[in-house]
């Protein structure tokens, strides 16, 4: 520590730190405009300078490191006069248009020019102008408007990992840009219009629509990832205009990812359904909720009465609140049934009895930056939880080894220590290869009944380093990412990675998708398990089972089965099939018609109050932002009153709080766990032929919030549906890039485009899942018949 | 996306050449040698560097296209358009210009009826304005190609495009 | 002699005549009312009157929905909504007055950048319906489009004391 003392008050500061962190520490204000404390210092704003005892001129503060007895004064006479004249110089070439600027009102130049700004300009030249950019359907730029802080290009660096931005040019010429006309494909990039200081990257979704002195703040959590991050939904006159970071360094530090930040659009999307409606012969028509919730009770009525509670089951969206999930499952309880499921994408369901109570990280999302080494198996953490690939990449950026299993060679903005890449089948036997290797490492007795199963598995190279990485590793984890949650070998996966990581002393985790699966486990949204993972008194059939052999009513609440289900194109025959369907959900597209029965608008996350419980087992509230859409009403809402129609007992909460409190108190005694129960997997082999199909989900069609998104859409990210194979199956099914090919899988087929992507392993395919293109086929793994006609 | 593979474009000489300079650092820090690289780069382009060059070199030294692109346009040395087979760099800063460079800067101008960043139709010579190339002791002066020609006046200037093909 | 005084000047009603020379002197004099509607009264450069949109003489609206003027109001009478135009620029797509809420304080007109939004001397307007004095901004653009003449003049005839 040293002693050092700013404008005669002596303040401790960490040896190494800048004088202005000091500063900021002890709430002292210097002007600054390149600084900023997640990013490496640039000193090339020279705002914050300052002036120090025995150095001859001012110097910059954000690069003045602290030493012991340095006398430090902000305000000065000469310390203002140098920042000052740093401010004539800034606004020289900076164009007075504030009143058409969107960053008009937080703007740190229009903010600290009212300061150290002078009246009137001595600068009687032309100012510089510099031709605007199209950078993507996410940020507008104009760029006449920058002040060459850098700040942008420092983040895409560091923080986002790939550099897209650059400076270029110099002195006068100097300009920011991509140099060539292409998009900012990060999907952290929507951070860089935060860091702006001024107005030359800006929202283009928010665009001239509203000023920041109009906005009131709600603060929220992001209903897009397990990571929950914290956001600021910034609301006027009864809509979301716009969303930004709440800084949490626990969870999400000062950024959120795109999909959090722009996926609001969606919010106010035509399909948003705003009156109940309901099918009467064959017509649909507008009611009021009395008489669609009397029709849903009805029609649910009948069907326990003539065809018993069993042939009725409730499905929900893994981004349901907390509460939504309790009381749908307390109210198909209370029906009788026990088919209640939010795994919907889920296809191996055989180990759920082997579970911790909820699926968890196995750590705090902070402590991922320490790790020394991690293992993630299937999963595209970049794209599937942006948040945890940015403490994975600190890890990996100050040495840690980030390793992975994947059937597609996923591009990942930090260095990938090991990978093994490999046909979605072979997954398993790496692991096996891997857990061989830790075993002979450790001198541990295998566990029951994989001893026999190991005998033929060889041990490579790679697996070798993974496990010898991980065992000398002194902080380590395993983790489960959504693509192995999806896949059919899950419990063999699941078993396996519990093994290596007990075999190697890391912890376990896993990424699962949605903002709630955690919570999905303690509301008891699962078949086998009551709230607070009670062992449930009759065990319900899974969201699989469900598709797989039919019931005669469904109840989904935020699921559009004909793109979140495993297998769309049977759930929706099915769904035809079935003599009762009422769907929840705030958006109603023409398909949900020819299926449901009822469909009941509820408020997306932005109208409702409720909980997230993201992946470290953190319970986060939130309240509505704005007033639900015409006649659309909270999911909680509609759901107690479901339940005082069909007389249940326990039904009569006020508030969503209340609702919470009362599973809250049920789940007290719940420590997170990542104990998995050992069962030997059967066969460290697949069953399956042919061509492999891998559904990928990709980033901008997670839910169904983020497909309305219409900037989102238009990005990189939005992958098309395409058949995306390497070359040499390619050539092998005698197809090259463009071609259109017919994809079959089971009895369903579609034809897409093809196109070429070194990536992806050999002996299988991607054929993205959740877009309406491909909602023709059948499980999101499995074998696949591809031909060119 | 993996993109194309642009190594090609370098030829086999300039490769060889860029990995002499490669040698010269530390194993991690390749991209110490951009600018060599974009030096020799454009010198087998003709003295223009493209953007598939640039690109070229990026991969070549497994850094971001766009930390090439910074350094090949802040330095005046790397030419981003096609430029002549003699390019005369005339320096115009303080004292060249008060020993009488814009009478220089004229007369080239009118000779070769081309302005500052302009190539000649026969492709011969361009013309660029540069900042102090440190011999301010002859001045004004001028460099063409690898040569500082110094004392510049109008005949002399005449004499030396004369003698250069 | 004080008693002596006061008995004249109620003898001979000087009091009353004192009074009545007022009078005369004010029914001889110019007369100050006049005969509205037929008659005005002068105004001032700087009347704040009936709002009015401005157009730049090309055509182009001067509004560039800057909100200022929305956000200084303190009837909080103005309601903006803005969104880039086909073109690109920022523009309102609503501008509404609510004249039952304006106080004519002429801040809107101060605070605007670009002298879009300015108070006229029209002052005779009515409405029928409450509705009929919230001014859209069509209104606006039509009651400047209509005095743009006279509200040029008067900041003309302003510009040097602002």
């Amino acid at each position: 520590m040293a002693d050092i003392e700013i404008n005669g008050k002596v303040i401790k500061a960490r040896d190494g730190a800048m004088v202005i962190e000091a500063a900021d520490e002890a709430g002292i204000t210097i002007p600054r405009f390149c600084y900023h404390e997640k990013l490496s210092v640039a000193a090339s704003c020279r705002m914050c300078l300052v002036e120090v005892e025995k150095a001859p001129k001012p110097l910059p503060a954000c690069a003045t490191p602290v030493t012991d007895g340095m006398k430090v004064w902000t305000n000065s006479p000469k310390a203002l006069a140098a920042q000052k004249n740093v401010m004539e110089f800034l606004l020289i070439n900076h164009p007075l248009d504030c009143p058409i600027c969107d960053q008009g009102g937080e703007c740190d130049l229009q903010d600290i020019a009212v300061g150290y700004g002078s009246d009137v300009s001595r600068f009687s030249e032309i100012k510089r102008v510099v031709r605007s950019k199209d950078i993507g359907p996410l940020i507008a730029t104009d760029f006449t408007r920058c002040i060459h802080c850098t700040r942008c290009v420092r983040f895409g660096q560091e923080i986002a990992g790939v550099k897209e931005l650059g400076a270029t040019g110099r002195g006068e010429h100097m300009e920011i840009g991509t140099y060539v006309e292409k998009s900012v494909g990060s999907e952290l990039s929507g951070n860089i219009i935060d860091l702006c200081p001024v107005g030359a990257l800006t929202s283009k979704p928010f665009r001239f629509t509203a000023r920041p002195w109009e906005l009131g703040d709600i603060l929220s959590v992001s209903p897009h990832d397990c990571v929950g991050s914290n956001l600021v939904l910034q609301t006027r006159r009864n809509r979301v205009m716009r969303v930004v970071p709440q800084a949490n360094e626990a969870i999400n530090e000062t950024w959120i990812s795109d999909r959090d930040r722009f996926s609001y659009v969606g919010l106010n999307s035509k399909e948003r359904l705003d009156k109940p409606m309901i099918k009467v012969e064959d017509e649909w028509r507008e009611v009021g909720w009395e008489t669609a919730l009397e029709r849903v009770v009805k029609g649910i009525r009948d069907l326990i009465n003539g065809h018993g509670a069993e042939q009725f089951g409730t499905l929900m969206s893994p981004s349901s609140t907390l509460e939504e999930m309790y009381l749908l499952q307390k109210l198909t309880r209370g029906l009788g049934s026990a088919n209640i499921d939010h795994r919907l994408r889920q296809s191996d369901f055989s180990d759920q009895e082997l579970l911790p109570p909820f699926p968890w990280l196995g750590q705090e999302i902070k402590q991922l930056e320490k790790l020394n080494a991690a293992l993630l198996v299937g999963s595209n953490v970049r794209k599937e939880q942006p948040i945890i690939a940015h403490r994975l990449r600190k890890a990996a950026v100050s040495g840690a080894s980030v390793m992975f299993v994947n059937p597609v060679d996923y591009s990942f903005n930090f260095p990938v220590a090991e990978k093994l890449i490999g046909n979605p089948d072979r997954m398993v036997r790496v692991l096996a290869g891997i857990a061989k290797a830790l075993l002979d490492i450790t001198g541990d007795v295998a566990p029951e009944g994989l001893q026999v199963l190991l005998e033929n598995v060889s041990v490579g190279d790679t697996e070798l380093v993974v496990a010898e990485r991980l065992k000398a590793a002194e902080n380590s984890t395993v983790l489960l990412g959504t693509l192995a949650l999806q896949s059919p070998q899950l419990s063999s996966l699941r078993a396996l990675s519990a093994l290596i990581a007990k075999l190697s002393g890391a912890r376990f985790g896993q990424l699962p998708e949605g903002a709630n699966s955690s919570g999905g486990w303690l509301a008891g949204a699962v078949p086998h398990r009551g709230p607070a993972g009670e062992e449930a008194a009759v065990a319900g059939v899974n969201a699989s089972v469900m598709f797989e052999h039919p019931l005669r009513g469904y109840l989904l609440m935020g699921v559009e089965p004909e793109l979140d289900t495993l297998s769309p194109a049977t759930s929706v025959k099915i769904l035809e099939q079935a003599s009762f369907v009422v769907l929840m959900t705030p958006f109603v597209s023409e398909q949900m018609k020819r299926y449901a029965d009822v469909i009941l608008p509820v408020s997306p996350f932005s109208e409702t109050s409720g909980t997230f419980v993201n992946i470290e087992g953190r319970w986060q509230s939130f309240s509505g932002a704005v007033v639900p859409l015409g006649e659309s009403r909270p999911a909680w809402k509609v759901l107690r009153v479901l339940g005082n129609l069909f007389d249940l007992q326990g039904f009569d909460y006020t508030s969503s709080e209340q609702v919470r409190d009362e599973l809250k108190a049920s789940c007290e005694q719940i420590e997170p766990s990542s104990r998995v129960t050992w069962r030997c997997p059967t066969s460290l082999d697949a069953d399956s032929t042919g061509l492999q199909r891998i559904g990928e989900v990709p980033i901008y069609a997670a839910d169904a919030l983020v497909r309305r998104s219409e900037p989102l859409q238009n990005t990189q990210d939005a992958m098309a549906a395409a058949v995306y194979v390497n070359e040499s199956v390619a050539t092998g099914l005698g197809l090259a890039d463009g071609d259109v090919a017919q994809v079959r899988q089971g009895g369903d087929s579609i034809w897409l485009p093809v196109v070429i992507d070194e990536r992806v392993a050999d002996g299988c395919v991607i054929v993205p899942a959740a877009l309406a293109e491909t909602a023709g086929l059948g499980a999101i793994y499995g074998s696949v018949d591809i031909s060119k006609n | 996306m993996t993109g194309r593979n642009l190594i090609d474009l370098l030829t086999k000489d300039s490769r060889a050449e860029i990995d002499r300079w490669i040698a010269k650092y530390p194993a991690d820090q390749k991209q110490s040698a951009v600018m060599a690289a974009l030096r020799i780069v454009q010198e087998q382009n003709e003295g223009h560097l493209t953007t598939e060059l640039m690109d070229a070199v990026a991969q070549y030294l497994q850094m971001d296209p766009i930390a090439v692109y910074e350094v090949a346009t802040f330095y005046s040395m790397y030419e981003m358009k096609p430029v002549g087979r003699h390019k005369i760099c005339v320096c115009t800063n303080i004292s060249c210009m008060l020993c009488g460079s814009e009478e220089i800067v004229e007369h080239l101008k009118k000779k070769l009826g081309i302005g500052f960043g302009e190539v000649t139709p026969d492709g011969r010579f361009s013309l660029k304005e540069v900042e102090c190339l440190g011999a301010c002791v002859g001045a004004p002066m001028f460099q063409i190609g690898e040569h500082y020609y110094e004392h510049l006046t109008t005949e002399k200037v005449d004499r030396i495009l004369n003698e250069i093909d | 002699m004080k008693a002596l005084g006061r008995f004249f000047k109620s003898l001979f009603l000087l009091e009353l005549l004192q009074g009545l020379r007022l009078t005369g002197r004010y029914l001889l004099d110019r007369k100050v009312t006049i005969i509205y509607p037929e008659e005005k009264t002068p105004q001032s450069p700087r009347f704040r009157g009936l709002h009015a949109q401005r157009r730049y003489p090309g055509g182009e609206e001067r509004c560039i929905a800057c909100k200022l003027c929305e956000a200084i109001c303190p009837a909080m009478a103005i309601t903006i909504e803005a969104e880039p135009r086909q073109d690109g620029s920022r523009r309102t797509s609503r501008y509404d007055i609510d004249l039952s809420k304006c106080i004519f304080c002429g801040f809107c007109e101060e605070s605007c950048p670009v002298d879009a939004i300015v108070e006229t001397r029209v002052f005779e307007y009515f409405g029928e319906k409450r509705s009929d004095l919230v001014k859209s901004k069509k209104d606006l653009l039509e009651v400047g489009a209509q005095h743009e003449a006279q509200i040029a003049a008067d900041r003309a005839q302003d510009a040097p004391y602002r």
